[in-house]
Order: structure tokens, then sequence, then C-alpha cells
């Protein structure tokens, strides 16, 4: 298991400097110089080209990568142009801020997921199990920002329940940073519920057919231990790779979401960054969101390795 | 006489089907006495697993029970309340399932399995239970079963993963234990392990068995009484020796024609006809009169009732007739394969290694020496230097366990996998440049045909690949090649759902015919099918290797199929031969001890016939990488010593074209 666990890590840090090579190129050829940006319209040749030397705009590319990347290695993710401050703090808070947003939506969508995917597979063909199919697939059909939308005007103006953008922190009291939360996070799980849900009730229902739960209840064992014990727990393994797909899909819908309801978290800060060609906030960014996704990938896989003992004990025959 | 455990009388199940309900069961009744075992034969479809999900109550929720009883220790089953019913259930009542790979669930320890019923029926703590468990796996022959008992489901071989379900149906010590097709999954060696045990366990436990097979030499070995199934109905009933050596009804009859045997070697199976009823819409009278030869006007319009065990009203005046080969199979003579001439097919020292997974796959931790972090992906070694020739004309039977690289090498030899090492000659080409002249019938008939596509273009299209026939000569080829395998042009534009198994599987002769080959690999062709079916198409397969002059690389694990059909036999354990010569040779001493073992592991009819009974010890697949020595050293039953585990056998030649690999003096094994 600790073999597997590095070697996956091995994976993630290959990944990680590909993706940095990527990013670093896809920057470069941004429209717009960057010195230009940062001394302004009217600035002289002289301004600029002086600009240009402090950050080594005249270097060749891979020597300002390696340098980017070196600094990148010691944990110096370097300074933003716009705001003039390390870049490092800036990205933490907003990470924070989008972590309780992200954590509280997979959460709930993985509880309520397969909550309803369980339920109506063991439903299957009822009322209950086509009212939960239809419900699902009408809230994925409608696209995130759209929702925000609606939700802000029925919530927050109409009903007047909760703040329609902005955000609390803790110390502000837990009712008021709830209070917050609720609508951003309602926008999000809304559509990726569906994913989990159907997977899960496909899923379900196969591994009710399956030998080992017909063996179960030929031990004479009652139907509700035989979810639980035989069939969930295998059911389940494909969910988890679904779940892990869906913390990418949650990274898109958290920018769309924290754009719409002024939520300050990291999604926020790249579209600020990247429409002000903040370059070196913007680098740091995506390589952050690629360290979370790969992050989740991992964790997914573990979850996997518990659940699946295949891999965790890999194929040793006990004589 | 006592109560019998189980009395089941005139059971009828129906499913719902597109039109109507399908009949599964029609009045079906039987007796398991006290410590008594009953065998249930029938082929697929006869509702033999039906049976056995009604009386444990596991049908399907839309199956309905519409007529009949079963009575358990004298108390009826079916007027039971669920959870009285569920307390029957792997307490008084269990079942082993046949299939042991997906009976076991992959995410819990074997012994949590195994003890569960323990828990719910006896309220054992865990600890008792656990302790019980172990002696439990330790009473069906498990060496290890503290080690086990903690292992989970993948790491334990087939074998042992039956044992471990026998633990499991064991375990409430079960006044009734029903087995449905226990030993259809395992290799022949294997099988011969669990009936060995279920014998032993008979004896021991004085067990009353519900045993439930389409395999007539497994009833004869466990069972006392026998009935049998035919669509749904009984149609025979007695006891296991009487019935097996004077069976009554037609049906009957059939089934023990269509068997191959190992001893009674013939040029023409004599298989049972047509095609199993449509449950939904049974033909009136008796329901077995369209397949039947003894069939007169009476029997189409008369039901036929059950009486004094048998249920046709002409048993007695066919008491001595036996069935008959049909009239279209002609009995013509064999065709002596042309060994003189130059071999067709020509493998010298072939080899396939497998790599498994990816380079992450093989990275792992050594500190034995170097750079700690090492890179080297597993490999497998399916074919070790095999070599072997094909006469044209000649059938040359490729008999082994699953796993042991049989059907690697016949795809080789068809160019469908790329060799490692070694050359392969085909009708003096390479495979790839043989293409037309070396074919393949596949096992499976279900997913070797398109299921999109209908027979004509399924047959069609090597002909159209090959440029060999177009327009109205394609289709007229077409329909010559299903008349070669018995099909008509009616055929022509159904689709491969529209098709019985063994009318599917002569659609993949006949598609493997197309391009007129010198040399087809009929990769297990029959193993997928049921008995009567299964001698049809032996019969094609014989017609056109005596008509066309066609060779075969026959690849089977049933020895029986190969002894029929074969001129000469290769007997392959782990990647090589261990013995091959003429079929007459190679079923008589001497023999290398791995083929006397798969001998003596054919549960046959006739009990006692020569064979010595020698078990096999373990697994095929179970062993660590092939070291040095002899190969079948882990598992031989005649070991000689040290001189196994150091040297490679030598090759010694017992007969004309038969040799064998093994340490054991050709003299001593001859005694």
């Amino acid at each position: 298991m600790l073999l597997y666990t590095f070697k996956r890590l091995a994976y993630i840090a290959v990944i990680l400097a590909v993706m940095s090579v990527l990013i670093f190129w896809a920057t470069q050829v941004m429209p717009g110089d960057v010195a230009q940006m940062i001394v302004g319209q009217f600035a002289t040749d002289e301004q600029i080209r002086a600009v240009r030397g402090r950050l080594g705009l005249d270097d060749p590319v891979h020597v300002q990568y390696l340098r980017w990347a070196a600094a990148l290695l010691r944990g110096d993710l370097g300074v933003s142009m716009m705001m003039d401050r390390p870049i490092g703090p800036l990205i933490e808070d907003a990470i924070l801020r989008s972590a309780v947003l992200a954590g509280v939506s997979i959460v709930l969508v993985a509880a309520i997921g397969i909550f309803l995917g369980v339920y109506s597979a063991v439903r299957k063909g009822t009322a209950a199990d086509h009212a939960v199919s239809i419900g699902t697939y009408f809230f994925i059909s409608v696209p995130e920002f759209f929702w925000a939308i609606i939700v802000i005007l029925l919530f927050a103006g109409y009903l007047g329940w909760f703040p329609a953008t902005g955000y609390a922190p803790m110390s502000d009291g837990f009712g008021t940073w709830l209070q917050h939360l609720v609508l951003p996070v309602a926008t999000l799980v809304s559509g990726l519920v569906a994913h989990v849900s159907r997977l899960t009730r496909s899923s379900m229902i196969e591994t009710m057919q399956s030998q080992y739960v017909i063996a179960a209840r030929a031990k004479g064992l009652p139907e509700a231990l035989v979810i639980r014990r035989h069939a969930l727990r295998n059911a389940l393994v494909p969910t988890i790779t679904v779940l892990a797909i869906d913390v990418g899909m949650l990274m898109g819908g958290i920018v769309v979401v924290e754009t719409v309801f002024s939520y300050p978290g990291l999604g926020r800060l790249l579209i600020f960054s990247i429409e002000q060609k903040d370059i070196p906030m913007v680098q740091a960014g995506i390589l952050t969101v690629t360290a979370v996704y790969a992050m989740a990938n991992l964790a997914a896989d573990l979850l996997y390795a518990f659940f699946n003992p295949r891999i965790r004990y890999g194929n040793a025959v006990a004589r | 006489m006592s109560v019998p455990v189980l009395a089941v009388s005139g059971l009828s199940v129906a499913y719902p089907a597109a039109l109507g309900w399908l009949h599964a069961l029609e009045d079906v009744s039987f007796e398991v006495g006290a410590g008594r075992a009953l065998g249930i034969v029938g082929e697929s479809g006869s509702g033999k697993s039906t049976t056995a999900l009604a009386v444990l109550g596991l049908l399907a929720p839309e199956a309905r029970i519409e007529r009949g009883e079963a009575l358990f220790q004298g108390a009826s089953l079916f007027s039971l309340p669920d959870a009285e019913r569920r307390a029957l259930r792997g307490n008084r009542i269990s079942i082993v399932f046949q299939d042991p790979f997906g009976s076991l669930n992959p995410a819990i320890p074997v012994g949590r399995q195994i003890a569960e019923p323990l828990v719910l029926h006896k309220g054992l703590p865990e600890v008792e239970a656990a302790e019980e468990v172990r002696r439990l796996l330790a009473e069906v022959g498990i060496a290890n079963p503290q080690e086990i008992a903690l292992a989970y489901p993948h790491q334990l071989s087939g074998g042992m993963k039956q044992r471990a379900l026998i633990a499991t149906a064991l375990a409430c010590k079960p006044d009734l234990l029903v087995l449905d097709e226990p030993t259809t999954a395992l290799d022949v060696t294997i099988e011969a392990q669990i009936l060995d045990l279920l014998e032993q366990l008979r004896r021991d436990r004085g067990l009353s068995m519900l045993y439930i097979t389409h395999n007539l030499g497994v009833v004869s070995r466990i069972c006392d009484d026998v009935c049998v199934l035919y669509a749904g109905r009984v149609v025979e009933t007695g006891s296991a020796e009487s019935l097996l050596r004077r069976p009554r009804h037609p049906y009957t009859k059939g089934l023990l024609a269509s068997l191959p045997r190992v001893r009674e070697r013939k040029h023409r199976l004599a298989p049972i006809p047509g095609r199993f009823p449509d449950l939904s819409a049974p033909p009136p009278g008796c329901i077995f009169h369209p397949r039947c030869h003894f069939a007169i006007e009476r029997c189409a319009s008369e039901t036929q009732v059950l009486a004094a065990g048998v249920r046709c009203w002409r048993a007695e005046e066919l008491a001595d007739a036996a069935w008959q080969a049909p009239a279209e199979t002609v009995p013509d003579a064999r065709n002596t394969p042309d060994t003189s001439a130059r071999a067709l097919v020509e493998v010298s020292r072939l080899s396939k290694t497998f790599q498994l997974g990816g380079l992450f796959d093989g990275m792992r931790l050594d500190f034995s020496g170097g750079f700690p972090l090492k890179f080297e992906a597993p490999r497998v070694q399916a074919v070790d230097g095999v070599s072997l020739s094909v006469a044209p004309g000649e059938v040359l039977g490729l008999v082994g366990e699953s796993g042991c690289g049989k059907s690697t090498l016949g795809r080789m030899l068809i160019g469908l996998i790329e060799p490692s090492g070694g050359s392969i000659g085909i009708d003096g080409g390479t495979p790839r440049q043989s293409a037309r002249s070396a074919q393949i019938i596949f096992q499976n008939p279900d997913s070797s045909l398109n299921p999109r596509k209908t027979v004509e273009a399924i047959v069609g299209r090597p002909l159209a690949l090959h440029g060999l026939a177009s327009g109205d000569k394609l289709r007229e080829r077409v329909v010559e090649l299903l008349e070669t395998v018995r099909l008509s042009s009616a055929y022509l534009q159904r689709y491969p759902h529209q098709l019985s198994g063994g009318e599917k599987q002569r659609v993949g002769i006949a598609r493997a015919l197309a391009t007129s080959p010198k040399f087809i690999v009929c990769d297990e062709v029959v193993s997928a099918l049921d008995v009567s079916v299964q001698a049809y198409v032996l019969n094609v397969l014989a017609d056109l290797r005596d008509r066309l002059s066609v060779a075969y690389l026959f690849i089977s694990h049933d020895l029986s199929v190969i002894a029929h059909i074969a001129d000469r036999v290769a007997v392959m354990y782990r990647g090589a031969i261990v013995e091959e010569g003429p079929v007459d040779a190679v079923l008589r001493p001497p023999w290398h001890p791995y083929t006397e073992a798969l001998l003596s592991a054919i549960p046959d009819l006739e009990r006692g016939a020569g064979v010595q009974r020698i078990r096999l010890r373990g697994d095929a697949v179970e062993q660590g990488a092939q070291g040095r020595g002899c190969r079948f050293q882990h598992r031989c039953p005649r070991k000689l010593g040290a001189i196994c585990e150091t040297e490679t056998p030598p090759v010694v030649r017992a007969g004309p074209g038969h040799t064998i690999a093994c340490h054991i003096p050709i003299e001593a094994k001859a005694a």
C-alpha cells in the first residue's frame, strides 16, 4: 500500500512537471507585452527596457522557465505584477475560501448522490425511481450560471432568505458564514448529483444481480444486510472514480459560481488575473488547480484501493 | 419408510415472456430421501436451476409458482412466511452454486463470509465463529485454514474458492445440500478433487444432496437416484445405476448416445436432431416428439404422463431399441491422413512471453543491491519451445487445463498473436502469407459472430475480402457453405440472436470454411454447447475432415472429445508439450503422469475401467515462476526425487510417433 501511494505520488510529480512547461509556454504566447502592461501606455522605451531587464524578459524562454521552475521548487510562487505582493499568501487565502466551497459541495454531492442512487436501484422501476431520475436529469440539464441567477432571484431577491453575494469569515459568526455558503453550494451541487446518482444506481443494480449477492441471500441474510454488507461496498467502486472526475468539474463550476456570487476564492482570483494579464499570478493559479486535481485523483485511487482488496494486496496467491 | 428430506410434487413455475408466460417447469415431482443423493440432469433450458431456486425460495420476483408443493421434512415450504423461509436458508437447506469465481464477495475476507450463516442462524459470537470456520476449512481439505480464512477471494484459486463455498454451505450442518453444477467451471483435475471431497462428506456426515448437473459421468459417481429433466418436464426417473445402464426414455437414450467416450471410439456420434422447444408455446402432445426418432402419430396429440418412472407411453415397447444416428450422418470410411506427404503445418521451438502491465506496474523496491528502485515488468511464459507438425487431413488434438497456453499456441498458428520466438510454417508460408489456407473457429459462438450482421454477411465477408466471389456467385457460394454445415438457405437473412447455440457454431464453421482452408484451428469449439448439440457439431467437423481433407488443430480441455475426433494427441502443461502420440497410444500406458491424472479425473460412466484413480495436488496456476527441473514437479503424484527438481526431463520415445517428456523410465511406466 505504501509502495502504491509512492508510485502514485511519482506519477503526480511527472504530471505537474509536464503541466508547468505547458502553463509557462501558454502564458508566453498570450497577447500583449508584460513590461508594457506594467509601466503603462505612455512609458518610454528606456523604462520598458529597464523593466524587461529587471524581470529577465530578454533571456531565452527556457532560461526564464528554469528560473521560474527553480523558484517554484523553493516554494516561491513569485510576485503579482498588478498587486505587487507575493503570490503565495494571496493564493493561500483564496484557496482556503474555495476549499470550503468545494469541500462542502463534494461531500454533499457524494452523500446525496449515493443515497439517491441506492434508493432508486433498490426500488428499480417504481414511481420513486422515476421521480429521482426525472429530478436529477432536470438539474443536470440546466447550466450553472443560469441556476445561479435563478437561485439569487428566488432566495436572495424574492424570499430574502440568504445574502445574494459575498463572503463572510467565520469570525463574523457561524450563522453568517453558513448563510453566505448556501446559495453557491446549492448551485454547484445541483448539477453534479445526477452524475453520482445515475452511476451509483446502475452499478448498484448490476451488483444486486451478481452471483455473490444471490449467494448472500442463499445464506439467509435479510435483504437490508445483503444490500449494506455485500452490495453497497462493491457498487461504490465506480462511483469513486466519478467523484474524482467531479472534483475536476467542480473547479470549472467554482470559477463560474465565484464570479456570479462575488465569492473571493481561487476561481475569481484567476479570472481577475487573466483579465489583468497578471502572468505570474495566472501561472501560479493554474498550477495550483492542476495540483488540486491530481491530488483529488490520488485520493480517489487510494479510496479505490480501500474498497478493492485486489489492489491493496496485489495478486499474491495464498497457498 | 421415513419422511423424505425433500418432496416436490407437481411443481410448475412460469416466467413472464414477450408473449404470455414461459413455462420453465411443468408438473415436476421428485423426492430426496434422508442420506440419499438425487441427481437432476438436463441440458441448458431444462429448468434444473429453476428447480433449485424454487426449493430455496430464491426465484426472481417476476417468476410465478403456478402449482405444486414442496415439503421439507414433511412441512410445506411455499406456504411459509418470508422470515421463516429465510431462517431455513443457509441453515437447514443450503446451496453451492456453479460459479465459484463470482459467488464470493471480492471485498470481504473469505473467513468472514463463511462465518456469516453461523453468526446469523446459530448466534455464535465472532471469535467462536472464526474458530468454527477454521475447523470447517480443514474439513473441506484446505491445508492452511488460518491463512485462508484471512485471505481475500482473489487470492484463492478456483478449486479453493469452491471448497470455501462448500464450507459455507456446511457451516450450520444442513439437512439438505443443494449443489448447482458445482464443478462445471473448474478444470477436470480440480473437478475430480471436489467430487472426491463431496463423496467423502456424504460418507462422513450422511448428507442428503440434490445434485444438479448436465454431466452424466458426475451423476454416476455421486448420485443414488437420477431425475432427467427435458424442457421443464421430468422425462425419466430411477436409480442411477439402472437409468444409466438401461435408459428407457428416448431422450435419455439420445443423451447417452451423444456422449463421446474415451474408451469407446465411434466414427460418428448419434446426436439428438432438431431444436429445443419454445417453452412459451410448447408443442402439443409429448414435448419431445419433434426430436424423437421413435415418435409416431399418436405422440403428437397425446400428452404424456409419468408412469413407472418414465414419461413415454412406448417405453416398454422400445425397451431394447437403441438411439440411432440420424440418416443424414453417413458413417463413411474414415479418410486416413497422408502422413507420408510433407507436413502441412510445421512448428518449431515456438515461444510466447507476455509482459504484464506497463512500466510503473513493474516498479518495486529492492534493497538487495544497486539502485533500490527497480523496473521489472512481470512476465508470463505462455508457450515455451513447442514443436509440432500436422499432416494434410490430420486431426491433432491439443489437450490441457485452463491457462496452459493452448489457445495462445492456436492463435499464433494463424497469425493472430505474434510469437516471441521459434518458427511457424503453414502450407509453405508464414501464417500471414497463408491466411487463406489457415482459419480458426472460436469457443464462444455468442461473441464471435457480429450481432448486427446477417448470416449471409458473416459467411460472405471472407469471400469478398479475399476476392473469391462477388455478386450472384457470392450468394451461391454462401448457400453452398451453409449446406456443408447442414444449414438451409432459409438461414441467410437471419441474425445471430435468432439462432440456437449449435446453429451459431455451425455458422462459425461455415465462415472458417469460406476460403477453402487446408487447416483449421478449432479452439474449444464444443465446450460451450450442450451434449446433444456438441455431438452434432462434432459430426459436422468429422464430415468435413473426411470429405474436404481439412486438417485440424483441435484444442480442448475435454479428453473424451479429443479422443473421439483426433488422430494424434498432444498433452500440454504450463506452456510445453509433455506427451504426444497417436490417440490409442496416449490413452494407454505407458503415459506421462499428467496424462494419467487427466484420464483418471474424467468422471466416467463406466466405473473402474482400467485407470487407477490418481489425484493431483493443488492447481496449475498456483505455482510460482517456472524454475529449474520438470514443470510438473509440484503436482506430480509420481515424482522421483531430486532429479525432477534440477533437470529438465528428456523427451523419450515410447512407441512409434509417441514421445513422453519425463524422468521415469518407460519400462516403469508401462507396468
